[in-house]
């Protein structure tokens, strides 16, 4: 984009909101883009980071397609979870590293939304060995669930399959994603640097790849503490 | 008949010749040659496989077995392989197969670096030759002898078909010591239907094969872990993090001093330990010493000659106590953060209550060094478990590296293996009272220059990689 006058520049500052010109991005523009330069899906979860405070409270954000979207599919997904609330509550207890979670039916989706600490493949292994039976439950109602049932005999398969499904965490900072999209394809980060300028087509590509995100790592009210610490604080036990 | 025959209960399937001997337990050798190895010819690298799994081929060095493991007439030279991910497909291991490996072992071991706290000093693009370059290693090789003319023999032998990177020489020190200090090695996991004469008498829980060999039941309640396909070929099989350790003793040293004179300074010392404690503590020695080693054994939850730390707080004499029968609780004098606690919590109070003894791995290692030149000197580490991410990757992320498993030391690393900084470590010692004293400004004294996720694979892996065609 240019301040300077001129028609022609006046002119192509205005093309985003040129009907003509969306059109063309849509079925030309983008399409055409993800052919050249198509971004891999980025996998779900917080990244490991070196930093110990942002291994506390981390943002799950579990999107599984529902078999059945229909009343009644949606129905039996209620009443996968209903038929074992008790085993949540305990298996949440158990594995220690919760902050909290819950279960929400949205569009097509069940989604589990939760806050935890630690390492994400722990945090759903030790939930598998506790409470395995409940995730085999949902599983039945899930799209791609009867390939990783009973989960206790196919933890890894798993365990990738919530990765795959876990919303990736778009960067606090925007610039930071050409350097996970580097990664993700075995070259090193920034390595050449990329131009500022083309990082609204990077977004673009993958928001083709990753549909739905979370913005962000998500917001703490309060500097990064695990469940334990609190309840520890809170004279509860842990 | 072997010893093995006796001491393996009749459990259905358990095949020791079809298990690499340096997985249930350890050798005895005094030395180890570890070659990192390219396959640089397919159908020569497969070629020398199938004569090592067979071993009656006089110039390719036979791998040893479980089987062949022997307390009264043990082998003078043992030889065992490990594979990485780009072996697998360097040997032909066609993609739809290569699919069913547990993603930490495709990955690899220096892109799981930030999960393994191997980054700033530690950090892959640091690792000297041939570590710079993960994806060329294939295949780790390792030699166990007590007579080094043997090494230079086999090397040869491994030239011949494959392309040596790079070489690695381990011994043990006198008295079973690492550099530290320490006596080492002296808990491991004990395994059902495996005898041990060196485990005899420990009363930790055994553990169940699946432990550490693919197709057994695991210490997770129901839970098995993945077997990649063929599932009969692979079976038998285990995941081994090899590690190239370097540890800054220098540093450790000077670290322990000054804290000794910090403590001396400190009103509550004799909470730490008692006026008098220091005739029992290495033979007899003055206060700053006796205090040098206090941190030292707080810091590794044992004394350096091997007492736990939790039975005897006071004193380094082992006297009748048992070197590995003891629990932690609420209150231990072992500090929840000291390495041994967070590597094994044993039936402690952790965080995670499902995981008491989930995360047990095999530790086998040797000394590496002094460099005459460098003078850089460590330890050689095989970590082995049937699962990285149950095992091996869940000890080193949350547990010697964050402190996830109790509430007072999250946030903290391990401070002996942990990814510490001066700015910002912290060790708390405990005292006889409630009381703890906060240890601070110790860097990281232990250093990875190394490694690769490697798989150790069954007889009959090696021979069926060995017959792979195209």
């Amino acid at each position: 984009m240019s301040d300077d006058g001129g028609w022609l520049n006046t002119y192509v500052n205005s093309l985003p909101e040129r009907r003509w010109f969306q059109f063309l991005s849509k079925y030309v523009v983008v399409p055409f883009w993800v052919w050249r330069d198509g971004k891999p899906k980025l996998p779900g979860g917080p990244r490991p980071s070196p930093q110990p405070s942002d291994s506390t409270q981390r943002m799950m954000n579990l999107l599984m397609p529902l078999k059945d979207p229909s009343p009644i599919g949606r129905a039996k997904a209620v009443m996968a979870l209903a038929q074992n609330v008790d085993e949540v509550f305990a298996g949440l207890d158990n594995v220690g590293t919760v902050h909290s979670a819950r279960f929400l039916l949205i569009e097509d989706h069940i989604c589990m939304i939760s806050v935890y600490d630690g390492d994400f493949s722990n945090y759903i292994r030790d939930f598998i060995s506790t409470i395995g039976s409940v995730f085999d439950a949902l599983m039945l109602v899930v799209e791609g669930g009867d390939k990783l049932r009973p989960c206790e005999k196919n933890v890894e398969a798993f365990i990738d399959w919530v990765r795959d499904h876990d919303l990736f965490q778009a960067p606090d900072f925007p610039v930071e994603l050409f350097a996970l999209q580097d990664a993700q394809i075995g070259k090193k980060p920034n390595d050449p640097p990329h131009a500022v300028e083309s990082l609204p087509r990077s977004l673009i590509l993958q928001l083709h790849a990753n549909r739905n995100i979370s913005l962000g790592g998500g917001y703490r009210g309060y500097p990064g503490y695990s469940a334990a610490q609190i309840r520890n604080k809170l004279g509860v036990g842990w | 008949m072997s010893e093995i025959d006796a001491a393996v209960s009749p459990t259905k399937d358990f095949a020791p010749q079809n298990v690499q001997g340096n997985i249930l337990r350890g050798y005895r050798h005094g030395k180890v040659r570890h070659l990192m190895l390219e396959v640089s010819n397919r159908d020569v690298a497969r070629r020398f496989l199938a004569a090592s799994a067979d071993g009656t081929q006089k110039d390719v060095p036979r791998i040893t077995r479980s089987a062949d493991w022997s307390r009264d007439n043990p082998l003078e030279t043992c030889f065992n392989i490990g594979i990485t991910f780009a072996g697998l497909r360097a040997l032909g291991l066609p993609a739809e197969q290569l699919a069913t490996f547990p993603s930490e072992y495709a990955e690899g071991m220096a892109r799981r670096a930030i999960k393994l706290g191997d980054f700033g000093q530690s950090a892959p693009e640091n690792w000297p030759s041939p570590f710079d370059q993960p994806d060329r290693i294939h295949i780790v090789a390792s030699i166990y002898s007590n007579d080094e003319t043997a090494f230079d023999t086999v090397e040869v032998q491994v030239g011949r078909a494959f392309t040596i990177l790079g070489t690695r020489n381990g011994r043990n020190l006198p008295d079973d010591k690492v550099f530290f200090g320490y006596t080492d090695s002296i808990s491991q996991p004990r395994f059902k239907h495996v005898f041990d004469p060196d485990q005899v008498g420990v009363d930790e829980p055994k553990d169940p094969l699946g432990t550490v060999l693919l197709g057994y039941v695991t210490h997770f309640e129901g839970v098995e872990f993945a077997i990649p396909e063929p599932k009969n070929v692979f079976r038998d099989s285990a995941f081994n993090a090899f590690r190239v350790l370097q540890q800054n003793t220098d540093a450790f040293e000077a670290y322990l001093s000054k804290a000794a004179t910090e403590l001396e300074k400190n009103p509550r010392q004799y909470e730490l330990l008692p006026k008098g404690a220091e005739a029992n503590i290495n033979g007899g020695t003055n206060r700053h010493e006796a205090l040098r080693e206090v941190v030292a054994a707080q810091m590794c939850g044992r004394w350096r000659n091997g007492t736990p730390y939790e039975l005897s707080p006071n004193s380094d004499v082992l006297g009748d106590l048992s070197k590995t029968n003891y629990d932690y609780k609420f209150g231990s004098r072992c500090p929840a953060g000291s390495h041994m606690r967070r590597a094994n919590p044993r039936g402690g109070p952790i965080v995670q209550r499902v995981a008491n003894y989930s995360r047990r791995l095999v530790r086998r290692g040797m000394s590496y060094g002094p460099d005459p030149e460098t003078g850089e000197h460590g330890l050689l580490g095989n970590f082995i478990g049937a699962n990285y991410g149950a095992q091996f990757e869940a000890v080193m992320c949350d547990w010697i590296n964050f402190g996830l498993q109790d509430p007072e030391i999250t946030g903290t690393n391990d401070p002996l293996l942990g990814a510490n900084e001066p700015e910002t470590s912290v060790f708390y010692l405990t005292t006889s009272t409630e009381h703890r004293i906060r240890l601070s400004g110790f860097p990281r004294f232990v250093i990875a220059r190394g490694g690769a996720y490697t798989m150790l694979p069954s007889l009959s892996a090696i021979r069926y990689l060995s017959g792979l065609k195209g």
